[in-house]
């Protein structure tokens, strides 16, 4: 009874823990498996012999590295590009006081809970007469502009102290000095959180990346994916050698930036609510 | 130039700056609003301006080659006689229906167990992040793996299924379970994230109410519905909100899982839009349909936000 009381939690935890990343593992054993133990019945847990073949396959007959380094791009693209023009506009609702503020925001807040993902029809036309098809600028755009990282941000600026602004503002601090100087160097946690979450989402998108890019040299790592799966219905050691080798960089970073990530994740969750 | 500590500024900047500083003095308004602008622009361009568009190309009989040809409401009058329309309406609902449940109360056993029996327990994080990590997958990788878990006779799940309960059913190639599966795979995915934010609710309870709970002789029952979930039902419902939004746009999955077969079994109205848009070359329709997409998601936020009182959180 004791026993069961001290490590039965463990067991439940462990347990659960466990079946969740099966997926992962059985990903994870499909790709480095030949082809003749990937469709044994019953399942092979344990290959007969180690195999790099498939992974070799996909770097050599597929784009692979670019697709990888499109994913890159985009998504530090959106990163910088959302930080770059989300800030000032949290400044200026949160701090700065103009005709019609609250208004534009109570309307941005409404675009905020419309997946912008339903406009892709327009959207696609629109990019076509840009000519920004089959480019990042064209993918990363619409994603810079959706509103959840101006809502973050402005629910953390309000509620830095007006005191400090004031102080710096007696000194002689102009509006960008109050935002470079004084509300910037409190904002680092959040700032954290919304980049992760930004790059995230940006490195995971799907639906409009698909739209957008349609030359296999230009495409993100999901679409990437999703051309692989295409192309070859069955040919699972090569489509999940493709989706294991997709997800290390993420478990990569995730295994070196746990701590960081999951409070990032938590903040842009839970920050909502202020 | 009158800056004094800020000689490094050459003498016709610092008159510049100096000039803008004083306009910008006089008028607070504008540079309120000059802040703003950067961000304002992309918005109305890549995202208001799209919804207003799709509109207009929804009244179209849409043809950039040759000619589009206005035709009021007939897009949507077609789409409305079309069963496979109705059909896709259905299966968004359905998969809405399955999801939202799994995914949040996934999420928030998830979230108890780890807060509830992790405060003591060293090794902890190695659950909590187990639980999270499918989160940061992007939606292929996720299919791909449960199409292939899935597979007739060879995958994982489907193999054990089938030598426990010989006549359960082929998943994906069955009508009826296609989208129920779909329904899982999409829980696994997105459980973990929930599991945070609810977390992070419970953390903020102040535990000297549990302890307060345990001298009056309360049941870890009652410490659940008299505590806690009251406690945290606001990021509850806001969670119920934006998961709701995310069900209602559900696209890659199908997409690779399915096709949204067998037959439309498993159609949901995104994918509808872009079989439509984009296989058919029916720009109009599927414009048409993004709209109705829009509107249905835009009348259960607002209803969402007014009944559950969400107005408050999110100001």
């Amino acid at each position: 009874m004791k026993w069961i009381k001290r490590y039965g939690p463990y067991l439940v935890l462990y347990g659960v823990a466990f079946l969740w990343i099966i997926p992962i593992l059985w990903m994870a054993d499909t790709a480095f498996k030949p082809t003749r133990d990937i469709f044994s019945i019953p399942p092979k847990w344990i290959p007969s012999h180690f195999t790099t073949e498939h992974v070799e396959r996909l770097f050599a007959e597929w784009p692979f590295a670019r697709w990888l380094l499109n994913s890159l791009i985009v998504a530090s693209f959106v990163t910088l590009g959302s930080l770059v023009v989300s800030v000032p506009a949290a400044f200026s609702f949160s701090r700065l006081h103009w005709k019609g503020r609250d208004a534009v925001f109570m309307f941005l807040l409404v675009f905020m809970l419309l997946p912008w993902q339903v406009n892709i029809i327009p959207l696609f036309f629109m990019m076509t007469k840009f000519k920004f098809l089959n480019t990042y600028q064209g993918v990363a755009l619409p994603m810079i502009a959706m509103p959840i990282g101006v809502f973050l941000l402005r629910q953390f600026f309000i509620n830095i102290p007006r005191d400090l602004e004031d102080a710096a503002r007696i000194d002689g601090c102009s509006s960008l000095g109050v935002l470079l100087r004084v509300i910037l160097p409190l904002s680092k946690p959040v700032l954290a959180a919304f980049s992760v979450y930004i790059f995230n989402y940006a490195w995971n998108e799907f639906f409009w990346s698909m739209i957008c890019l349609r030359k296999p040299q230009m495409v993100t790592l999901p679409v990437g994916l999703k051309i692989l799966q295409g192309a070859f219905e069955i040919d699972y050691g090569l489509i999940l050698a493709g989706a294991f080798m997709a997800s290390l960089p993420s478990l990569m970073v995730f295994l070196l930036l746990r701590r960081q990530i999951i409070r990032g994740f938590t903040l842009a969750g839970s920050g909502v609510k202020g | 130039m009158g800056l004094k500590g800020r000689g490094t500024i050459p003498a016709p900047f610092s008159k510049m700056r100096n000039r803008i500083g004083r306009f910008f003095y006089r008028h607070p308004g504008v540079e309120g609003f000059l802040f703003a602008l950067p961000y304002m622009a992309l918005w109305a361009v890549f995202l208001a301006w799209p919804v207003v568009y799709g509109i207009y190309i929804s009244l179209f009989d849409w043809d950039p080659l040759r000619g589009s040809k206005f035709v009021g409401l007939a897009n949507y009058l077609e789409l409305f006689r079309e069963p496979r329309f109705w059909n896709a309406v259905v299966n968004t609902f359905k998969f809405a229906g399955m999801t939202i449940p799994l995914i949040l109360g996934l999420g928030f056993v998830f979230a108890l167990m780890v807060w509830g029996w992790g405060r003591k327990r060293r090794g902890i994080v190695v659950v909590q992040a187990s639980l999270f990590f499918p989160y940061l997958l992007n939606v292929s990788i996720v299919a791909i793996v449960w199409k292939w878990l899935l597979e007739r006779d060879v995958g994982l799940f489907q193999h054990y299924l089938n030598s426990i309960f010989p006549s359960a059913p082929v998943f994906l190639t069955e009508p009826a379970w296609a989208l129920p599966a779909i329904a899982v795979a999409t829980a696994w995915w997105l459980a973990g994230y929930r599991m945070l934010v609810f977390q992070a609710g419970l953390e903020e309870i102040p535990v000297e109410l549990f302890e307060s709970a345990e001298i009056d002789g309360a049941r870890p029952y009652h410490k659940l519905v008299h505590l806690i979930l009251p406690l945290i039902k606001p990021s509850l419902l806001f969670a119920l909100v934006l998961t709701t939004i995310s069900a209602f746009r559900t696209f890659g999955q199908v997409l690779i899982m399915t096709e949204g077969g067998p037959g439309w079994a498993s159609e949901v109205l995104a994918l509808y839009l872009y079989r439509v848009g984009f296989d058919y070359f029916d720009i109009g329709k599927a414009a048409a349909s993004g709209v109705v997409l829009l509107f249905l998601i835009l009348v259960i936020t607002l209803l969402g936000v007014r009944i559950l009182g969400l107005k408050s959180e999110l100001q």
